[in-house]
């Protein structure tokens, strides 16, 4: 599979493949998966629980490693890099959104959004007004000061998708971001996501979600760790 | 939108410690305070093993500045024999100052000695009375003592021979019955007689007086007079004295000495016991105490300090794993281990601070107590509160390694995953 545009893909996967060990037995989570993403794509991610989705996120965001193949990201060879460069990479590069929000509990809303920049080498003083541009942008001011455990789940995701944007990455991923939101909360979400990528961030996003998997222009679907031929 | 990823990842440093300690330290405050009981009670052990550091070595050190001061008030290389104490009315078999001459004579290396009789007599000046202890002593009191004047002139000849009503100033003597500072040449009077001040003496820190077998003079605190207007106590033998002291030209000859005179005064009263005191002695035999007391107390407090560094490994262990999951955020958008393990070892570090000033705060209080209850003396040296301080934050950081090497080594996803 390669990139619909000819410049050189952000996500080059060249035999990507992730095994676990299960008790005595390997047990393959994705088999040779070879993927092109574009910058300033919008890629879906779609299949059954357990066909290796959030794997192969996993494996994009920079949060585990593959066990087979070849993974560059701007055509840095990820598999390369060392601990520290990989957290590097993460925090500059990659923005991430969970499904379960994963903001901490004893940390404000701003203070949430903030976590990246602790780790960006980029100057205390300019901490503040950054994150509460990215709050400006979720429409989340009016919480800046809540803690986590008070807001809807809308709202504490928005507050992660806040975060996820506050060191500007180039690479958006979201693991099923709606799927702990109802319908009306979702779509907002999904709305969200689009001016994002309108905006020029690379999103890619898992999701059981048909109407979300609708809106992106590409979408690829997985089964049992492998990707399957394009839909007709 | 943004720059190309590659510049800005190898603009970033080679250090791996990506955020501001102030950040750190910010941080492991809010946490530490999040859990105000827990923090406490985890503190425990280290306050305790603190305080008792600061307390027991402020004993110590006091005993030692008391050995040093009792030695130092009679001179390293001087002697006092004193008949020692015996039960019930004494039978006159005391010193008398013929003993003097023979001490002088027979000791070897022996540059002077000097009779000295004893009495607390009431002190009068104006309006201002109290009890001062009195020594009428001869001249050569001064050099068999090495003390020094800080004004006016010490005992001489002429005032013994003539039995002149005169007298020398302990320095804290001075201090209290002449507070302005104009003492010499005043008239004092000391029991029934009118004494005038020639001298006052320099002062010498001296010893706190204590009950106990040996006993040096406080001279701050005494009236030197001449032998000769101090008449012995009532019954006892006009010539009798209650102390000699003697200065020998080299003090590694004192133990030789304290032999000589000793064995000497055997013979010339027979039967009748007495004591020698060798400061010398006094500050080997106290070094060697001190030297015990300080490998119990090390022993004490690295017992203290090691309950309280499990203390603390052990609630930073259950910390680690309770934010497990907040680890997983934090790798995810872009701590690396030193930064985790960083995290948790600045707030095991400023657990175990805070529990050293607060054990240091307790220890002195303790001190104080000691010294003011159950009047042992105490000194608190400020690099010993140094040290307990800094042996505090030591021990956050060396129980916190391995709770902060542990939250280092979970993967991104193994801690995101975490329940």
């Amino acid at each position: 599979m390669s990139a619909p545009r000819g410049e050189a893909p952000l996500v080059a996967l060249r035999g990507v493949g992730k095994s676990f060990l299960r008790g005595t037995s390997d047990v393959a989570a994705l088999r040779d998966v070879t993927l092109d993403i574009a910058s300033g794509e919008w890629v879906t991610i779609v299949g059954p629980s357990g066909s290796g989705k959030s794997t192969l996120l996993n494996i994009v965001g920079g949060l585990d490693r593959p066990t087979a193949g070849e993974y560059r990201l701007d055509g840095r060879l990820v598999s390369a890099l060392s601990d520290a460069e990989l957290s590097r990479l993460r925090n500059r590069a990659i923005g991430f959104v969970f499904q379960a929000f994963h903001l901490i509990p004893q940390l404000s809303v701003i203070e949430n959004v903030e976590t990246p920049l602790l780790y960006s080498g980029l100057p205390v003083a300019g901490w503040r007004a950054r994150a509460w541009h990215c709050l400006e942008r979720v429409g989340l001011t009016q919480r800046a000061e809540h803690r986590p455990a008070e807001l809807s789940g809308g709202e504490a995701q928005r507050a992660a998708l806040a975060r996820a944007l506050v060191l500007d990455p180039r690479l958006l991923l979201a693991d099923e971001p709606t799927g702990n939101l109802d319908s009306v909360t979702g779509e907002e979400i999904a709305r969200l996501l689009g001016e994002l990528h309108a905006d020029g961030h690379t999103v890619v996003l898992v999701t059981h979600n048909e109407r979300l998997a609708q809106r992106a222009p590409r979408v690829i679907a997985l089964r049992d760790g492998a990707i399957e031929p394009a839909r007709p | 939108m943004s720059a190309s990823l590659t510049p800005q990842v190898r603009a970033l440093p080679a250090w791996p410690l990506s955020v501001p300690l102030r950040t750190l330290i910010l941080l492991a405050r809010r946490n530490v305070l999040l859990h105000r009981l827990r923090s406490a009670l985890s503190i425990l052990g280290v306050v305790f093993g603190v305080a008792a550091v600061v307390a027991m070595s402020s004993v110590g050190e006091g005993a030692r500045r008391e050995a040093l001061s009792q030695v130092a008030a009679l001179g390293i290389d001087t002697i006092a024999v004193r008949p020692a104490p015996a039960p019930g009315p004494s039978d006159g078999s005391g010193l008398v100052l013929a003993d003097v001459e023979s001490l002088r004579r027979v000791v070897p290396g022996s540059v002077a000695a000097a009779a000295v009789r004893e009495a607390s007599l009431g002190a009068e000046l104006g309006d201002r009375r109290s009890d001062v202890s009195v020594a009428g002593t001869t001249p050569e009191y001064a050099r068999a003592a090495t003390l020094t004047l800080a004004i006016g002139r010490f005992l001489c000849d002429l005032d013994l021979t003539d039995g002149k009503r005169v007298g020398v100033l302990g320095a804290a003597v001075a201090r209290q019955l002449f507070p302005l500072g104009d003492a010499v040449g005043q008239l004092l009077r000391l029991g029934d007689d009118w004494y005038r001040v020639v001298g006052i003496l320099a002062e010498r820190g001296a010893p706190r007086r204590r009950a106990g077998p040996i006993r040096t003079r406080d001279v701050d605190h005494t009236v030197f007079v001449p032998l000769s207007t101090l008449g012995p106590a009532a019954g006892r033998a006009p010539d009798s004295i209650d102390e000699i002291v003697l200065r020998v030209d080299d003090g590694r000859q004192v133990a030789r000495a304290a032999e000589v005179a000793q064995a000497l005064l055997q013979r010339h009263h027979p039967g009748a016991a007495f004591g020698v005191v060798v400061p010398r002695e006094i500050l080997k035999q106290k070094a060697r105490t001190q030297r015990i007391f300080n490998v119990v107390t090390g022993a004490i407090a690295a017992i203290g300090l090691l309950v309280g560094g499990i203390g603390i490994m052990n609630i930073m262990l259950a910390t680690v794993a309770e934010r497990t999951r907040e680890i997983g955020v934090r790798r995810a958008v872009g701590a690396t281990q030193v930064d985790i393990a960083a995290q948790f070892l600045v707030e095991s570090s400023l657990l175990t601070s805070v529990g050293g000033v607060v054990g240091a705060a307790l220890g002195m209080s303790g001190s104080i107590a000691i010294q003011s209850w159950a009047d042992w003396p105490t000194a608190l040296s400020p690099l010993m509160l140094l040290v307990a301080l800094f042996t505090a934050c030591a021990v956050g950081v060396g129980f916190g390694l391995y709770p902060a090497w542990r939250a280092a080594q979970l993967t991104p996803m193994e801690a995101l995953r975490s329940e």
